[in-house]
């Protein structure tokens, strides 16, 4: 008996299911740093650094769409009032994503980006509990891991890139694996540098972030098998 | 009609006002240089009758996000809350001075430094004579601080170590602004929190592949 349209839409059903249930759940939180009365850094050009974060998270939304990603972000637009650390800490865990990144732009500090884990200090063992200050201690080991695979995309991306370690929040609230993604200008040692707002620029860092989060979904489709 | 005599005056004056106002021009652009190449803020030593002390003052650097001892000859009040202060102050003075590899805004940063015992009712990490350093610092170097997370913390953890080195027995800080709780320094870095008096030397290390 040859197969008939129906068996052969249910054995593709079944096929997609099976992948899908194969696949980690690889939802991709975006933070764009301030908002609304909260302007952030001043940067040169008058340049605020909400307004590059907000441009930044839109270009990385939609590479890490066509990557593959599920993106939610924290806002999509300047928002009339600032949105506190708490809220998009609760936003954040509430939908449960596999990473976290908080974008963040400045004019000081060493040139290129910068990645930012938290300076909580590891949990030995899964807490009963969470508490809200220290919700990111338990994430951390995963945190470390994520910021170390978006370094090694930055540097073949030819980006350079420092890994520090620091308190704010909402970064110590979350209980993804998070890591702070703070673009500083690019040091040309024959030219001025390039700034934050360059679109080539961003363009770069977003694909290199995407590199690297296709790599860290393989890691953790590994560990789940 | 103009004679030619005339034309040729007009504009060899022409002329010379124009070459009189570019060196006008060079002349203020050079002496503005001048002026702002010894912009130090600082205020001059005033003569000091006590003997200096070797102090150890944890200093940033933005060029590597590095925070490195060095040794400095300084001298220091023997109450211990205002030799906090002093030490702050020159650490954070050093930083406004010219060439610095951690530039801050000048002017007065520290306002106060008070040193406060950490018993079973202040803190739930109780130890034999530790104390709890509360430094108040100025609202005007808060808001001029450089805004961002990485060079927000490097100041931080700089007054942190420094603290460390001079004065053993502080085991936390807390920082106030004017007074007053402050969610973050200049826009990121945290304020509410309480941070571990360690040794703050530090060094990034590059993204390695043995993950």
């Amino acid at each position: 008996m040859l197969p008939t349209r129906r068996h052969i839409a249910a054995l593709l059903i079944l096929l997609a299911t099976a992948t899908f249930a194969q696949q980690p759940r690889t939802l991709i939180l975006l933070d764009p740093a301030h908002g609304g009365p909260d302007a952030g850094a001043h940067l040169p050009n008058n340049l605020l650094e909400k307004d590059i974060t907000l441009a930044l998270a839109t270009r990385l939304k939609a590479t890490l769409t066509a990557a593959g990603f599920p993106v939610v972000t924290t806002r999509d637009t300047d928002p009339a009032a600032a949105i506190p650390p708490d809220q998009r800490a609760g936003a954040a865990n509430h939908a449960r994503p596999a990473a976290c990144l908080l974008l963040h732009a400045t004019a000081a500090g060493t040139p290129g980006i910068h990645l930012i884990t938290s300076a909580l200090p590891a949990a030995t063992e899964p807490p009963r509990t969470i508490p809200w200050d220290t919700a990111q201690s338990a994430a951390l080991p995963q945190s470390l891991l994520l910021a170390n695979e978006l370094g090694l995309s930055l540097q073949n991306a030819k980006l350079p890139v420092t890994l520090t370690r620091a308190s704010l929040r909402p970064l110590d609230n979350l209980t993804c694996p998070a890591v702070v993604i703070e673009v500083a200008p690019l040091a040309n040692p024959e030219s001025t540098p390039t700034p934050v707002s360059d679109p080539a620029y961003q363009q770069r860092l977003a694909e290199a972030i995407a590199a690297a989060l296709t790599t860290w979904r393989t890691h953790l489709a590994g560990a789940a098998q | 009609m103009i004679p030619r005599y005339q034309r040729i005056l007009f504009w060899t004056l022409a002329a010379a006002i124009l070459l009189m106002t570019a060196f006008l021009l060079h002349g203020c652009q050079q002496a503005h240089k001048r002026l702002t190449a010894h912009n130090d803020d600082t205020p001059i030593a005033a003569p000091v009758t006590t003997s200096t002390e070797d102090i150890t003052l944890y200093l940033a650097n933005d060029a590597d996000a590095s925070i490195a001892p060095v040794q400095q000859q300084l001298a220091l009040p023997q109450d211990p809350t205002v030799r906090a202060r002093v030490l702050l102050d020159h650490l954070l003075t050093a930083y406004a001075l010219p060439g610095s590899a951690h530039p801050l805004p000048s002017g007065p940063a520290v306002d106060d430094v008070f040193l406060v015992p950490i018993t079973a009712s202040t803190q739930t990490h109780s130890t034999d004579n530790s104390q709890l350093a509360v430094v108040n610092l100025r609202a005007s170097f808060a808001d001029n601080h450089p805004s961002g997370v990485q060079v927000e913390t490097l100041t931080l953890l700089s007054i942190v170590g420094t603290l460390h080195a001079a004065f053993p027995r502080i085991a936390q800080v807390r920082f106030l602004v004017d007074g007053q709780p402050r969610e973050t320094l200049a826009g990121h870095a945290d304020l509410t929190r309480t941070y571990p008096v360690t040794d703050t030397t530090f060094k990034p290390t590059p993204p390695t592949t043995d993950n």
